[in-house]
C-alpha cells in the first residue's frame, strides 16, 4: 500500500470510528481521550496493553509467515484454540518444577496448533484443497471441539465455566512485572518476531517459501517443492498461532477456557497487513492493535461508549485489508 | 478532410501518455488504399499501441485520428471465443437477426460467401478451439472484413505461421490491397517487410525515425534505425566438435493437439540443436519434460546417466531451462537482481553456506551477470520488475549459465526483447557452445534456428519430421516439414 493509501485508509477508520461513538451517543474526542487514557494511561494500563499486543503478536506472525508463503491461513483463531486447549490438558497434567513444566506446555500449545494447521497444509499438498475454506472451516471445527471437551469429558469439577483445571502455579509463566499480567510471553514474541525476520530474510528455507509464495511457478522449476512448502509453512505458522494459545492458559488465564480468544486469531490479519507482513514490523502493528483491545474497556466505563465500537473498527479494518492483499494477489495473477 | 485523396486512414500528431510514460510522442502516419504498409521497430517502440488507437480501441491524449470507413484490427494473441463456432465468432456482435432470434443459417451463410470472395478457406462450422493457429488467424481476419473496413491492421500475423503459411498469407493481404483496402502488417521479420511490403515506417521511442518505400532501402538500412545505431554481431562460433552428452528416447509429454507424441533425438556437448516449428507442436511439452515438471513417458540420459526426478534433481545434474514466460517461470519480479540470481541455486555452494544464503557470493554473482550480460540496472537492489524485457532475460540467461551447465534448453530466449539484447543473448549461447554445453534451442523464429544451430530438428505435431546438417540447411524444406509436408 502506498504511504498515502495507508493514512487515506487510517484516517477512514477514524472517521468511522468517531461516527460509531456520536451514534452511539458520545462525544467522539472524549471517547478517543478515553481510549488513549485506558491505553497508555499508567502502569498498569501499559502493562495490559502489552498483555494485549503479546497475544495479538503470535497470531499476527502466524498469519504473516503463512501469507508470505502464498497461503492465506485466517485459521489462525481456530490453531490458537487448539494450541491452547493442548496447553491446558498438558498444564493441568503436569506437576514438576517450572524449567520442565512450563516449556512443555509451550511445546504441547505448539504442536496442537501445528497439528492444526497441518491439516490444512495437507490438504493443499496432498489434494490442491483450497486453504482459505479449509481454514475457516477448521476455525469452527476448533471451537466446536474445545467446548465440547471443556464441557464434558475434560470439565473441571471446581470450575463454574466452561473450562480445564487450573495449572499449578509453578507451571504459571513468571511475570515480569510485580502486580501485572505482564509476563515472560511478551519478550518471548518479541524475539519470535526477530527470529522470523532472520529465518524469511536469511535462510534458504525462508528464501524458498518467500519464492514459493510470490512467484509459484518460478519457484517450481527453481527445484522448490511447492507442496512441502505449503505442508511445512502451515504447520509452523499453525505452531506459532498454537504457541501463542498455550501463552495465554499458562500466562494469563491459568487454565484453558472457550473464551480464552476474543478473537486474536481474526484481529491477527489485519495486524499482519498493516504491518506488511514484515515481523518487525508486525510489532508496531501489535501494538497499536494492542492499545485498541485494552482501551476499549476504559472507552466504554468514562466516555460510555461501547467497547464493540472497537471491534467494529477493527472488522472494517480486516475486511478493507483483506480486500486489498486478494485484489492485489489476483492483479498479479492475472 | 484529408489533403490525400487515396488515404483511407491518417493518423495526425498522435500523442499517449500512460501516467508519465509517452509511449507515443507526435506519431504521423497516413495508410493509403491498395498498399501494404509494414510498420516496424522495436519492442516498446509503440507500434501496437499506435495501432489499438488507429482502431479506436485506445483513445489518444492527443492528436487526431481520420479514417474513411471501419478499421479491422487482428491482433497479434488472436481475441476469438474459442468454444464458438467459426461463425458465431465472425458475426459476434453484429449477428443477423429474424425478429428476437439469431438467425443462424443467414449468418452461416454469410460467413461461407465472405470467406469464398477473399479466398480465406475455412469450414463454418468447425469450433475455434479444435483448429490451427494459421486457421484461426484466418478466422480473426474474416471477422475482420466482414465489417468492409477501409484499413486492415494486423499485428504481428507472421508470428505464428509456418514459412509457406507466410507466404500464403501476405497473397491473401495483396489480394485484398488489389481492391482498394489498405493493409497495415506490424512485424519485427525484416525480409518479410522487404518481401511484401510496399512501403515502411519504423519507429523507435514512441517517434517515426524512418518512413520509405521498400525499394529504396535494405534491410540493414531498416534494422539500423530500429536500432539507432549498428546492430552487434554474433559471437565466432568455434569448430564444431560434438561429444555425447544429452539422449532422448521415446519421449512422450503432455496431451492433446499440443502434446508431444514421439522424440528420440540427442544434443552433444559443443553443439546447438535447434527445435524449428510453429508454436503449439509440441515445445512446450518436449521443454517442460526435460525441466521434469510435467509427467512424461520414455526416457533420458545425460552424460551416459539416467535424468529423472525431480526438478530440484535436473538443476543438481547440470540441466538449466530457460523458460518461455520469464515474468512468471523464470523470475520472482517484486526481488531485487540480487535476490533472483540465487534461484534455482538456492540450496548448493557457493549460494549455500549452512542455513542461510551466502550473501556475498550471491552479490557477487549479480554484480559479474551484470557485468557479462551489461544489465542496465542502478545497482544488483535494483527490482527485476522495473526492468525491460531484454535486461531480465539477460539476468535469466546469465543466472542459466552462470555455473557451465552440461545442457541448457533454451526456449524461445530472445522473445519480445530488443534486437541489442537479443544479439547478446545468442551470442551467449553460442559461448556456452563453443564451451563445450549442450544447447537445446527451441525457437517459433526460424531465422534465429537458421542462424544459432549446429543442427535443426524439425517438430511438427509433437513428433520430429526432419533433421538437417548446419551444411544441409534448407529453408524451404524446413518451413515445407513445418507445415505439414510429407
Amino acid at each position: 500500500m502506498s504511504a498515502r493509501g495507508a493514512w487515506l485508509f487510517a484516517a477512514l477508520l477514524v472517521a468511522a470510528a468517531a461516527a460509531a461513538m456520536a451514534l452511539a451517543g458520545a462525544n467522539p474526542a472524549a471517547g478517543f481521550f478515553a481510549l488513549v487514557r485506558g491505553a497508555l494511561g499508567g502502569e498498569h494500563q501499559l502493562s495490559e496493553t502489552l498483555v494485549q499486543t503479546t497475544a495479538l503478536l503470535f497470531p499476527s506472525l502466524a498469519v504473516a509467515l503463512a501469507f508470505r508463503a502464498g497461503l492465506f491461513n485466517i485459521g489462525a483463531e481456530g490453531q490458537l484454540i487448539v494450541g491452547g486447549l493442548f496447553a491446558g490438558v498438558a498444564g493441568a497434567a503436569i506437576a514438576a518444577p517450572a524449567w520442565i513444566a512450563i516449556p512443555l506446555i509451550l511445546a504441547a500449545g505448539a504442536a496442537g496448533g501445528g497439528f492444526w494447521g497441518g491439516i490444512a497444509g495437507a490438504l493443499r499438498a496432498r489434494f490442491g484443497g483450497n486453504e482459505v475454506i479449509a481454514t475457516l472451516m477448521l476455525n469452527i471445527v476448533a471451537a466446536l471441539v474445545a467446548n465440547y471437551l471443556v464441557g464434558g469429558p475434560l470439565h473441571s469439577a471446581a470450575a463454574t465455566g466452561a473450562e480445564t483445571p487450573e495449572l499449578a502455579t509453578t507451571s504459571w509463566l513468571p511475570v515480569l512485572l510485580g502486580g501485572t499480567r505482564l509476563t515472560v510471553a511478551f519478550p518471548l514474541a518479541l524475539a519470535l518476531a526477530a527470529f522470523l525476520r532472520y529465518v524469511l530474510d536469511g535462510t534458504v528455507f525462508g528464501y524458498s517459501l518467500r519464492a514459493a509464495g510470490d512467484a509459484p511457478q518460478a519457484a517450481a522449476r527453481a527445484g522448490i517443492d511447492l507442496g512441502r512448502t505449503a505442508l511445512v509453512a502451515m504447520t509452523l505458522s499453525g505452531a506459532i498461532a498454537g504457541l501463542g494459545g498455550a501463552t495465554l492458559v499458562a500466562g494469563v488465564l491459568h487454565r484453558f477456557n472457550v473464551a480464552l480468544s476474543p478473537g486474536y486469531g481474526f484481529i491477527a490479519i489485519a495486524v499482519a497487513l498493516v504491518g506488511g507482513l514484515d515481523p518487525l514490523r508486525i510489532v508496531l502493528a501489535a501494538f497499536a492493535f494492542g492499545i485498541l483491545q485494552s482501551g476499549s474497556l476504559t472507552m466504554q466505563a468514562l466516555a460510555h461508549v461501547p467497547k464493540d465500537t472497537v471491534t467494529f473498527i477493527e472488522g472494517l479494518a480486516i475486511v478493507g485489508l483483506s480486500a486489498r492483499h486478494f485484489a492485489g494477489r489476483r492483479r498479479e495473477a492475472g | 478532410m484529408s489533403a490525400d485523396a487515396g488515404a483511407a486512414l491518417e493518423l495526425r500528431g498522435i500523442v499517449k501518455r500512460f501516467g508519465t510514460l509517452v509511449a507515443l510522442d507526435g506519431v504521423d502516419l497516413s495508410l493509403e488504399r491498395g498498399e501494404i504498409h509494414a510498420l516496424c521497430g522495436e519492442n516498446g517502440a509503440g507500434k501496437s499501441t499506435l495501432a489499438r488507437i488507429a482502431a479506436g480501441l485506445l483513445a489518444a491524449s492527443a492528436g487526431h485520428v481520420e479514417a474513411r470507413g471501419a478499421v479491422g484490427l487482428v491482433h497479434q494473441h488472436f481475441e476469438l471465443v474459442d468454444r464458438l463456432r467459426v461463425w458465431e465468432n465472425v458475426v459476434l456482435g453484429r449477428e443477423p437477426r429474424r425478429g428476437l432470434r439469431l438467425d443462424a443459417s443467414a449468418a452461416r451463410e454469410r460467413v461461407r460467401s465472405l470467406a469464398a470472395a477473399y479466398g480465406l478457406e475455412v469450414d463454418p462450422d468447425a469450433v475455434v478451439e479444435t483448429l490451427p493457429v494459421g486457421i484461426a488467424q484466418r478466422v480473426e481476419i474474416l471477422r475482420e472484413l466482414a465489417r468492409e473496413p477501409a484499413a486492415l491492421l494486423l499485428d504481428e500475423p507472421t508470428a505464428v505461421l509456418a514459412p509457406q503459411e507466410i507466404d500464403a498469407l501476405f497473397a491473401t493481404l495483396r489480394a485484398l490491397a488489389a481492391r482498394g483496402t489498405a493493409i497495415m502488417v506490424i512485424t519485427h521479420k525484416l525480409q518479410e517487410v522487404i518481401a511484401h511490403a510496399d512501403r515502411v515506417t519504423v519507429m523507435r521511442g514512441g517517434r517515426v525515425v524512418m518512413r520509405t518505400a521498400t525499394r529504396e532501402t535494405s534491410l540493414e538500412q531498416i534494422a539500423h534505425a530500429m536500432v539507432g545505431g549498428d546492430v552487434p554481431a554474433l559471437a565466432a562460433r568455434a569448430p564444431t566438435v560434438a561429444r555425447p552428452a544429452f539422449a532422448a528416447r521415446g519421449l512422450r509429454a503432455g496431451s492433446g493437439a499440443h502434446a508431444l507424441r514421439e522424440a528420440t533425438f540427442t544434443v552433444g556437448g559443443g553443439e546447438i540443436v535447434g527445435i524449428a516449428g510453429v508454436e503449439g507442436n509440441g515445445q512446450t511439452a518436449l521443454t517442460d519434460a526435460i525441466a521434469g515438471i510435467v509427467p512424461y513417458a520414455g526416457e533420458m540420459l545425460l552424460d551416459g546417466r539416467p535424468l529423472g526426478g525431480s526438478p530440484a534433481a535436473r538443476i543438481a545434474a547440470g540441466v538449466r531451462v530457460i523458460p518461455q514466460d520469464r515474468r512468471r517461470e523464470a523470475l520472482v519480479l517484486p526481488w531485487s537482481i540480487a535476490e533472483n540470481v540465487a534461484l534455482g541455486d538456492q540450496t548448493r555452494p557457493p549460494l549455500r553456506r549452512g542455513w542461510a544464503i551466502d550473501r556475498g557470493a550471491r552479490d557477487a554473482l549479480a554484480t559479474e551477470i551484470m557485468e557479462r550480460f551489461d544489465v542496465r540496472a542502478s545497482s544488483i537492489r535494483t527490482s527485476v520488475a522495473s526492468l525491460s524485457g531484454g535486461n531480465q532475460q539477460k539476468i535469466v540467461v546469465g543466472r542459466a549459465l552462470a555455473h557451465a551447465p552440461a545442457l541448457l534448453v533454451a526456449y524461445q530466449p530472445t522473445r519480445g526483447i530488443d534486437i541489442g539484447a537479443a544479439a547478446l543473448v545468442a551470442s551467449r549461447l553460442i559461448e556456452a557452445r563453443n564451451a563445450g554445453t549442450a544447447v537445446l534451442l527451441v525457437s517459433f523464429e526460424l531465422d534465429e534456428v537458421l542462424a544459432l544451430a549446429d543442427r535443426i530438428l524439425v517438430l511438427y505435431r509433437g513428433a520430429i519430421a526432419g533433421e538437417f546438417g548446419r551444411d544441409g540447411f534448407d529453408r524451404a524444406r524446413i518451413g515445407a516439414l513445418m507445415a505439414g509436408a510429407a
